[in-house]
């Protein structure tokens, strides 16, 4: 998508939001109508105001055709943030240092690192510490530690 | 006095004070654990243990979080405290240049000067102050909010969207409402999630949007960049500090004390406000947001003056000046000791060596700072093949482990994702977290005047401090909107800011 | 002889598949849900108990699990949705405990847990900036008579809002309520003067009454507190007032009731006995020990008064 077509629906997105924001502020109950809601009442007009305005600058302004990049190297970014997803989706069931375990190294060599020795002793290092420092100095209860 | 003197000298004080701020060094660093957090989680074991030395701890891990935020936001542009925000903004671009040594020896300076002078205050003033920042009240505190966020301005002018620094601001602050509201116990956009009751945490944003984002972006980078290797060879001796700099420490370790008093999270608000005058007395205006070491001067000598500060109402009234402060305070209750008057007298043997401790405590990192940070710099060095599994592995961590809530963790992954569209799209994300922290303070203060004022805004001008404030609100807010206004008037379209970044870190070397 | 074996084996695959078996109970540490932050009052509380029950008995061992947020909502649902072993018990503290029940937004209800005691309490109070000129109960309605008084409380169903909301309808009166976050923002605008009165608890400006920073002009109970013994109480001042915090330890209804009578009993003890009495003063926790059923029928009314506060003015 061109960049500046995102920006536009974006900039809309907030405009609608600022909106949505400010008719929900109608239901706030007894006191919060004196307080809470002006205050937000307050923000949803300054984000109305200023996407609208900003969307105008783009309309008129921006002749700017070039894409949107995020990343230079999709398969990488994408992996990344899929595998986040993944360990966080294991990482109670399993256990934080059986999916840090694996996290670590397939995301190395995902990214194209061959040193396995490196890797290795990286992904040591890392557990040693999270469990001195978590589960020993500070007794966080890290999901299993019963393993 | 002397006695207190000699209490801290013994060996043992010594050696507590040294673990409790490397540990705090470590423990700032590292993105998702906080001073609050470890502060609070120790305390409880610190009931078992000699009094005296436990507070040292305590101190020394307070001291050392607070510096130790700045290291991987000069590095790695991953804050490791909402305070360090500032310092990323002109310390990693300092780092790309491979000027990493000097950001890292310019923040140990400005922040050892900082906590120094705070602590000092903390000894000498410290019941005269307290009483002075009692005048505080919620209404001064919602112009507090705001003189923290007239911030956003000044990260914006630089690269004229000043707009869409604006809007990421006010996002920000829309994100902060939902949750409870305090004024009528409703439960506002929630959802239904009870982890949202108590609104969205900024330490997943704060991981999200700034250690993680990065990552991602190192992630996808099909060219890995090299910093001038040759600039962290030189030794650090030969690198001297910027002329003129103490000027800029001088100011933040004022403001930061001055703010650390009032209660409230000063540190943030103060980092961001000393950053914020510095860039207006600069001389080197332009070079701010493009690694000016006067900018991480003045932020971390503010960050750090909040130590001191913090615990001026905290000993004094029993009125924590932050959440750290409050977890500490936690710690004197758990030996007996109940803030007030009776600290100074009935426990001067307990309160004074804490507070003395903190001196040393300010030393130690200031050795480590000075003697690790040429080590530190190679950090930057890593290949990014193996930074960033680890670093993304510590940002799971330090989501979940903020609350034992996996909620976190998801949040944290989607503050990354929507915040690299906005990023590449030209919102400041410093202007997001500074929105999220400081709104529910903006917000708390508004309705609580308001309340006060029986529904008359006119309570946020009544008082002295409140007229004194304004003005310094608006000395904040028109030079920079006034040159804005210039640029717009006289440039087109604007420069794709953005784009222009990671150019620069794709250069080939 | 056969039979005998099958019975043994019986009775130890049995053991095996229940392991919180009465008889060897507890064979590893209990983990006790502190639905609050770690170095509060609650988180003290619990470790002192704890720690007095490991010596009284050995064998007991106990492992603390801060889980705080949502005024301990989040802690209360976890004890009460803990694999009934005997091996997770948790920390209430009222009047949350109820107000969530009331409010509709707890996934739980009292018949959720098992009541074991109530350790501790922390007595409402009201004070007042130290030059004010209010300086008993009826100054203070009086004065909210003849306007509109700003009156902080700590959060909208907290303890202290429902102490105001009490009493505002026995003295006839209606507060500018102001609802903090947290006392610590109470502590400030008293002491600064901000506000003209506050509803918070005795543990919390005890300190700063003593040391002259602001005045407790009530005690919002029937009887004086030895912690506190010159302040006067709110029923020697005629209006029948009274609220307390209290903090107690429960643990999930369907633990097996043997067990139960053993954490009963074990609780019981280490409440009676002089060094944990020793270790509260210290620690500035005020003891009210209660008894389970005791507690459990505190819990009962003022769920049934918290209630009707909430149908006049819901939140």
């Amino acid at each position: 998508m061109a960049r500046r077509h995102l920006d536009r629906v974006i900039l809309l997105g907030f405009a609608v939001l600022a909106v949505l924001l400010y008719i929900s502020t109608a239901s706030y109950p007894g006191i919060a109508q004196k307080t809470s809601a002006l205050y937000v009442r307050f923000l949803a007009v300054s984000m109305g105001i200023l996407s609208i305005v900003q969307l105008g600058f783009s309309m008129f302004r921006d002749h700017d055709t070039g894409r949107l990049e995020l990343t230079d190297h999709w398969p990488r970014f994408i992996g990344l943030l899929a595998a986040l997803i993944v360990f966080a989706l294991v990482f109670e069931h399993a256990g934080f240092y059986l999916s840090a375990a694996v996290f670590i190294p397939v995301m190395a060599l995902l990214l194209g690192y061959r040193n396995y020795p490196v890797i290795a002793l990286t992904t040591a290092g890392v557990l040693g510490f999270v469990y001195l420092v978590f589960e020993k100095l500070l007794s966080v209860n890290l999901p299993g530690m019963a393993l | 006095m002397f006695s207190h003197v000699m209490a801290v000298l013994q060996p043992y004080s010594i050696l507590t004070i040294i673990i409790g701020t490397v540990a705090g060094v470590a423990i700032g660093g590292m993105p998702g654990l906080t001073a609050t957090m470890a502060v609070g989680l120790l305390v409880p074991f610190t009931y078992t243990m000699d009094p005296a030395l436990g507070l040292m701890l305590l101190g020394g891990i307070y001291c050392g979080a607070m510096y130790g935020g700045s290291i991987p936001a000069i590095l790695l542009n991953t804050p490791g405290t909402p305070a360090a925000v500032a310092t990323a903004i002109e310390g990693f671009p300092m780092s790309r240049k491979g000027k990493a040594g000097l950001a890292l020896k310019v923040s140990v300076i400005a922040s050892f000067t900082g906590g120094v002078f705070s602590v000092f205050i903390l000894l000498l003033f410290a019941p005269m102050l307290a009483r002075q920042a009692l005048h505080f009240g919620p209404p001064e505190n919602f112009l507090l909010a705001l003189m923290g966020l007239a911030g956003i301005v000044s990260i914006a002018d630089e690269n004229s969207s000043l707009i869409k620094a604006l809007i990421a601001g006010l996002l920000g602050m829309i994100i902060a409402i939902v949750g409870t509201d305090d004024m009528s116990g409703s439960l506002r956009y929630t959802m239904g999630y009870v982890e949202l009751v108590d609104g969205i945490n900024f330490m997943p944003a704060l991981i999200g949007l700034f250690s993680m984002i990065q990552m991602l972006e190192l992630a996808g980078l099909r060219r890995t960049h090299k910093i001038d290797m040759s600039a962290l060879h030189k030794k650090q001796k030969s690198e001297p500090l910027p002329k003129g700099i103490f000027k800029f420490i001088a100011l933040g370790a004022g403001t930061g004390t001055v703010i650390g008093v009032l209660p409230g999270e000063g540190a943030t608000i103060a980092a961001f406000i000393s950053y914020n005058v510095s860039k207006r007395i600069s001389k080197l205006k332009e070079l701010f947001g493009k690694g000016n070491p006067e900018g991480i001067a003045a932020a971390e000598a503010g960050n750090n003056g909040c130590v001191g500060g913090s615990l001026v109402p905290t000993l004094t009234l029993g009125i924590p000046g932050n959440s750290v402060a409050a977890a500490l305070m936690g710690a004197f209750i758990i030996q007996g000791m109940i803030p007030g008057p009776d600290l100074f007298t009935q426990y001067a043997d307990k309160t004074y060596p804490f507070i003395l401790s903190m001196f040393i405590a300010n030393g130690v990192f200031l050795i480590v700072g000075l003697t690790v940070a040429p080590y530190l710099a190679r950090i930057a060095l890593i290949p990014p093949a193996i930074m960033v599994p680890v670093v993304a592995t510590f940002a799971v961590l330090g989501s979940y482990a903020l609350n034992n809530a996996i909620f976190d963790v998801y949040m944290m992954i989607a503050f990354a994702g929507f915040g690299l569209i906005l990023k590449k799209l030209g919102y400041s994300l410093e202007a997001l977290i500074l929105g999220l922290i400081l709104g529910p303070i903006a917000e708390g203060g508004f309705s609580q005047g308001m309340i006060m004022g029986k529904g008359s805004p006119w309570i946020f001008f009544e008082s002295g401090i409140a007229k004194v404030m304004w003005v310094l609100i608006i000395l904040l807010l028109v030079p920079p909107l006034y040159s804005y206004w210039k640029n717009v008037a006289m440039v087109k379209a604007p420069p794709k800011e953005a784009l222009d970044d990671l150019d620069s870190l794709n250069e080939p070397e | 002889m056969l039979k005998k074996s099958i019975l043994a084996g019986l009775a130890l695959s049995l053991a095996f598949a229940a392991p919180a078996f009465a008889g060897d109970y507890p064979s590893k540490p209990i983990t006790v849900i502190v639905p609050s932050k770690a170095g509060g009052s609650t988180d003290r509380t619990a470790r002192m108990l704890t720690e007095t029950i490991k010596k009284q008995n050995p064998g007991f061992e106990f492992v603390i699990k801060d889980i705080h947020g949502s005024g301990g909502q989040k802690g209360f649902e976890e004890i009460a949705r803990a694999r009934p072993d005997g091996y997770t018990i948790g920390m209430v503290f009222t009047p949350q405990l109820v107000a969530h029940i009331v409010s509709k937004r707890a996934r739980y209800t009292l018949d959720s847990f098992h009541v074991i005691a109530n350790v501790a309490q922390d007595p409402g109070i009201v004070a007042v900036p130290k030059n004010s000129k209010i300086k008993n109960l009826a100054d203070l309605a009086k004065a909210a008579k003849a306007g509109q008084l700003t009156v902080a409380v700590n959060g909208i169903g907290s303890d202290d809002f429902l102490a105001a909301k009490n009493f505002e309808a026995k003295a006839g009166v209606t507060f500018n309520l102001l609802p903090t976050k947290g006392s610590t923002e109470q502590k400030a605008g008293i002491l600064g003067g901000h506000f003209d009165a506050a509803f918070m608890n005795l543990s919390q400006m005890i300190a700063q009454h003593r040391a002259g920073d602001a005045r407790i002009i009530a005690l919002l109970a029937d009887k004086r507190d030895e912690n506190a013994p010159n302040i006067p109480t709110s029923k020697e001042q005629g209006y029948e007032v009274y609220m307390t915090a209290t903090r107690g330890i429960v643990a999930p209804a369907k633990v097996d009731k043997a067990i139960l009578a053993k954490l009963d009993a074990v609780a019981g003890k280490a409440l009676a006995s002089d060094a944990f009495k020793a270790a509260a003063k210290k620690g500035n926790i005020y003891l009210k020990p209660m008894s389970g059923p005791d507690y459990l029928a505190y819990l009962k009314q003022l769920q049934a008064d918290t209630q009707a506060v909430y149908d006049k003015a819901p939140w």
